[in-house]
């Protein structure tokens, strides 16, 4: 009996250690992966000189070479409403954690990136 | 004087003087904007806008009307960071367009990316 109650025990830990390990396990964001998720971005990103119409005309930020920890950082400020464009709100608001750090990646320019969700 | 004597020359200069006096903000100055980086803006995002710290933007190359926008939000407080705030805070208008196109003019890093 005690040694059943050992193995119970010593599965419980091992289990909840793994539980634990996946939830801090930080994201690895793929340019490849990043690739095939930006149709809504490259309307507006993809097009050299385009602008934003409202709420006022300005151009379109480039993305192409930029920090993807800055990327990934905009991208949860407009999915957390802190950023206050609409377009980029609506659109942020259907990325998951996962997209986020593959078109920070994509973006970038580095085939792959660690970043903190 | 009739108008024959108004040459197109004469035209041009009066024209030339009228949009002078048209509020029109002034062109950006680079040379002020690069005092103005030099002074608050290099610590974090470079001279030239190359920063080797992940979390602040690469500024290099980057349209000036976007950035001048950045930072006008961040005076106001549309956009929110605390660091910005009050970077942005003691700029005046013309500065924002100053640096703004002092970044933009630098070689440019970034690049539209389709």
């Amino acid at each position: 009996m005690k040694s059943l109650v050992m193995v119970f025990t010593t599965a419980s830990v091992l289990l909840l250690a793994g539980a634990v390990q996946a939830e801090t396990k930080p994201l690895v964001g793929s340019a490849a992966a990043g690739a095939q998720k930006n149709e809504m971005c490259s309307g507006c990103h993809g097009i050299t000189g385009w602008r934003t119409a409202y709420p006022e005309v300005y151009n379109v930020p480039k993305l192409g070479g930029q920090h993807a920890a800055y990327i990934a950082a905009a991208l949860h400020e407009y999915k957390r409403g802190e950023r206050s464009h609409p377009s980029m709100r609506a659109i942020a608001a259907t990325l998951s954690d996962q997209d986020i750090v593959d078109l920070a990646a994509y973006y970038s320019g580095t085939p792959e990136t660690t970043a903190k969700n | 004087m009739s108008i024959k004597s108004l040459t197109p020359s004469t035209l041009a200069i009066a024209a030339c003087i009228l949009l002078a006096f048209s509020g029109v903000a002034a062109a950006a100055d680079l040379k002020a904007g690069e005092a103005k980086v030099k002074q608050i803006c290099q610590a974090c995002h470079g001279l030239d806008g190359n920063t080797p710290i992940a979390e602040n933007p690469t500024l290099g190359g980057q349209y000036p009307d976007y950035l001048a926008k950045a930072l006008r939000d961040y005076k106001s407080g549309l956009r929110k960071n605390p660091v910005m705030a009050g970077m942005a805070g003691t700029l005046s208008a013309q500065d924002i367009e100053n640096v703004a196109a002092y970044y933009a003019a630098q070689p440019a890093v970034l690049v539209t990316r389709h």
